[in-house]
């Protein structure tokens, strides 16, 4: 039997998942000797294989058309999609900006921002992806595994990989589950 | 008795308990957020839903009645789904994102409730509506956006104190925790008792002093009783690495139930004086810093060629120091004043009654949380011994007539059902006054009515503080006492800081005159010093000050020895109505700071004295005012 392929990208996140998911040290010598690891951020390959992977690993929220388009490739390719840390879950802290609006964040960075000098301007461009409300990934598309955290610690990033790797579905609760 | 199943398991209970009393007697977990053992059940959160058979729909188990033969289920499919279900609801609905909440991690019941039903995370998109955070409060933030609106903090402030500052405005998802009429919480009645940021189940009020300082899983606990004044409620002290974190109430405790007022919880963590750090001992006109041996070995020279001496203890110290001192100064130096800092003010009278009836005459604080009539003498119980004051304000709702006797501004009287002038030195011409109005009527209509209000009363209480005690002669205590025996009344005395009691047990009482005292001996502690007691030691030429604090007194002290402050130090305290209650130490002493204990044994080794340790045996010699429980 082939071993599993996981994929994982990164949205509207910070990466610390994906740091976090390096914090298992040595042990990711045990997940790539259970798994096929294929795209991620850290890797070479940028998409997941076009003919599928067993499991899709998303951080982060989804705050534009661009994330979109990344989530729905990544849940059609993936059997199982796991949305991992807080912002992929919730929408973590990008979500903040919701309660004021895509505008109003632009503005503050961008314009009014105490660093920026007075010909700052908001950047527009038909190639920039258009910002929507930051949403949870499972608000865009489903989702199959929820691993909270901020970031979710590493040994609760292994102890998933290796129930996924070996087909099972990993129950993250008691002491595995933490939203902070 | 009332006999049921929860779970498999049959219990039998009193009528009129509810289920999730009953349940939590059998020791069956039922997860609740509204609820507080200290409040009256409400029912608006719906977490602690269950099954009863027969029933058409789930209850909610906090306030429903138990009867006979009821057979109740806590953790079926159809109430699980309904726990994850209202937490849905309750997370979607405002800001309660954890990763950028102060209480997250151990500290949010919402977050631990979610976390003991394995929720991942909740499936209904979250409502962006955002509310304003009001932070014009010096102690607490009172953040509308992490609200869960279980009114658990609108009912403390009601329920408990009796201040009903914090209500609602408008209604459903739009509901607003506000402070008064929505004005700013930092320009509202709010009287910082911090009853509602204790109790609140969530990060929607938040403490200034603590937030971002550490959570549960970070802190140290020191339960011990409060030293702030001689009502003696019971704290928990929050330390980490040896800082001081949070004062919060003792659920628990018998006597304060929870509550604490500013002077137990804020305050004390407001300290800004500058600290003493070491001896210091006046040379050449100044005060030059000196060794513990040195400075000590000064006092001790200048305070044993002196007869003429005064010796000062404050009532903020532990019984344990008091006698220790008395024994230092009474028997071993032959002191011709030794006295406290309050000069028996708030006691001496009523202990001299206490020693002329041969025993107490005083009841219990606890009869004040339960009285139809309060006679209030002299005494501001929202000014001062505050949590007294919620004992009484609480029940004002509920019928309680409050008679309040003062001449001097007293803010208890605006909650008053009727107010009386009682001229300072008019004692006995007011209680004489009041005695025939109670016997045959009087003319004067507001003295009639108090007078019927407590003729009326089945339970009523009589209380008075230091001003009542040091104006009151013997001849007004009679009629007092008098008018406590026909009425039925309980006579409860205030009395002043922590341990004024058990300076009254000690005789600690003498006034402190200018008697052309050659040295005296001034045991501050943390004490405020007063102006008057500036004054009083200025023209005295050699003073020796045991202080935490700098100020005019250590300024002008001959020979200054640094101790310990309140959360230093350990030891026992004697409330007002007869409460053994020890003081926990919660954080080291600086380097080179020692305890007052230590300070004055170290003295009486320098003048070859053998103190008497037994506080306990001292404290019992006298006639206490109201018995004396011993813990």
């Amino acid at each position: 039997m082939s071993k599993p392929k996981v994929a994982s990208d990164w949205l509207c996140g910070c990466a610390g998942c994906h740091m976090s998911l390096l914090d298992i040290d040595e042990r990711i010598l045990q997940v790539v000797e259970l798994v096929d690891l294929r795209s991620t951020p850290i890797t070479d390959l940028k998409e997941p294989d076009e003919d599928g992977v067993t499991v899709g690993i998303l951080e982060g929220g989804i705050n534009n058309t661009y994330n979109e388009e990344v989530a729905k490739k990544m849940r059609e390719r993936c059997k199982i999609l796991v949305a991992l840390g807080d912002c992929a879950v919730f929408g973590g802290v990008p979500a903040m900006r919701n309660f004021f609006g895509a505008e109003a964040a632009l503005q503050r960075a961008y314009v009014d921002a105490e660093s920026n000098d007075s010909e700052a301007k908001i950047p527009t461009s038909v190639e920039l992806a258009q910002m929507t409300h930051v949403r949870a990934v499972h608000e865009v598309v489903p989702v199959d595994v929820f691993i909270p955290g901020c970031p979710p610690d590493a040994d609760v990033i292994f102890y998933a990989l290796v129930e996924l790797a070996n087909g099972r579905i990993p129950e993250i609760k008691n002491d595995k589950l933490h939203w902070h | 008795m009332i006999n049921l199943t929860i779970d498999g398991k049959t219990i039998d209970v009193q009528e009129g308990t509810t289920v999730l009393e009953a349940a939590e007697a059998a020791g069956v977990f039922i997860p609740t957020l509204c609820h507080h053992p200290q409040l009256t059940p409400y029912g608006g959160c719906r977490l602690c839903m269950v099954e009863v058979e027969g029933a058409k729909t789930l209850q909610p188990s906090c306030t429903l009645p138990v009867t006979d033969g009821m057979v109740i289920n806590t953790n079926t499919q159809k109430v699980l789904d309904a726990r994850k279900f209202v937490l849905t609801l309750i997370f979607s609905e405002r800001n309660h994102f954890c990763m950028y909440c102060q209480v997250s991690n151990g500290d949010c019941e919402l977050q631990n409730r979610a976390y003991d039903e394995g929720m991942t995370h909740w499936d209904l998109q979250p409502n962006w509506q955002p509310f304003e955070v009001d932070a014009s409060h010096p102690f607490m933030v009172l953040d509308n956006n992490r609200c869960i609106l279980c009114r658990r903090c609108v009912r403390a402030c009601g329920e408990l104190v009796g201040n009903y500052t914090l209500g609602f405005e408008e209604r459903g998802a739009d509901s607003l925790l506000v402070a008064d009429y929505n004005v700013p919480f930092g320009e509202s009645s709010c009287i910082s008792c911090g009853t509602c940021v204790q109790i609140c189940p969530t990060g929607a009020i938040i403490d200034r002093q603590s937030a971002y300082q550490g959570r549960e899983t970070d802190v140290d606990h020191h339960i011990g009783v409060c030293v702030e004044c001689s009502v003696g409620c019971q704290r928990d002290v929050l330390t980490r690495d040896d800082r001081l974190i949070r004062i919060e109430g003792e659920w628990d405790a018998p006597l304060n139930h929870g509550l604490l007022c500013d002077q137990g919880r804020f305050i004390p963590l407001e300290e800004d004086r500058s600290r003493l750090l070491t001896p210091l001992v006046r040379k050449d006109g100044s005060l030059k810093a000196a060794t513990w041996d040195e400075a000590l070995q000064v006092a001790a020279d200048g305070l044993a060629k002196e007869t003429n001496l005064a010796a000062l203890a404050s009532t903020r110290l532990p019984a344990e120091e008091l006698v220790l001192f008395k024994s230092l100064f009474a028997e071993g130096l032959k002191a011709e004043l030794v006295t406290s800092l309050e000069e028996g003010s708030a006691t001496a009278s009523l202990a001299k009654l206490a020693d002329k009836l041969g025993k107490p005459f005083e009841a219990s604080l606890d009869l004040l949380k339960d009285t139809d009539a309060v006679l209030s003498l002299e005494l501001d119980l929202v000014a001062e011994h505050q949590v007294a004051g919620f004992f009484v304000k609480r029940q004002l709702l509920d019928g309680t007539k409050l008679i309040v006797a003062d001449n001097k501004k007293n803010l208890l009287a605006e909650k008053a059902t009727t107010k009386l002038p009682l001229p300072a030195g008019e004692e006995t011409a007011f209680l004489a006054d009041l005695l025939t109005a109670i016997d045959s009527g009087s003319v004067d209509v507001d003295l009639a009515k108090a007078a019927e209000s407590l003729k009326n009363a089945e339970k009523p209480c009589i209380v008075y503080g230091s001003a009542f005690a040091s104006n009151a002669d013997e001849k007004a205590l009679a009629i007092l006492l008098e008018l406590a025996e026909k009425l039925g009344a309980a006579l409860i005395g205030v009395k002043g800081n922590a341990n004024s009691a058990a300076a009254a047990q000690l005789g600690l009482e003498a006034p402190f005159k200018k008697n052309g005292y050659k040295a005296a001996f001034v045991l501050l502690s943390d004490e405020k010093p007063s102006q008057k007691l500036v004054k009083s030691l200025e023209d005295i030429p050699f003073v020796v000050a045991l202080a935490a604090y700098g100020s005019q007194i250590t300024g002008n002290a001959d020979v200054v020895l640094p101790v310990t402050m309140w959360a230093e130090q350990s030891g026992t305290y004697l409330n007002l109505d007869g409460r053994l209650q020890k003081a926990v130490k919660a954080v080291d002493a600086p380097e080179g700071v020692l305890t007052a204990y230590e300070t004055l044994l170290q003295l009486s080794e320098k003048l070859s004295f053998k103190p008497d340790l037994d506080w306990k045996e001292k404290l019992m010699e006298r006639v206490p005012t109201v018995e004396i429980q011993q813990a």
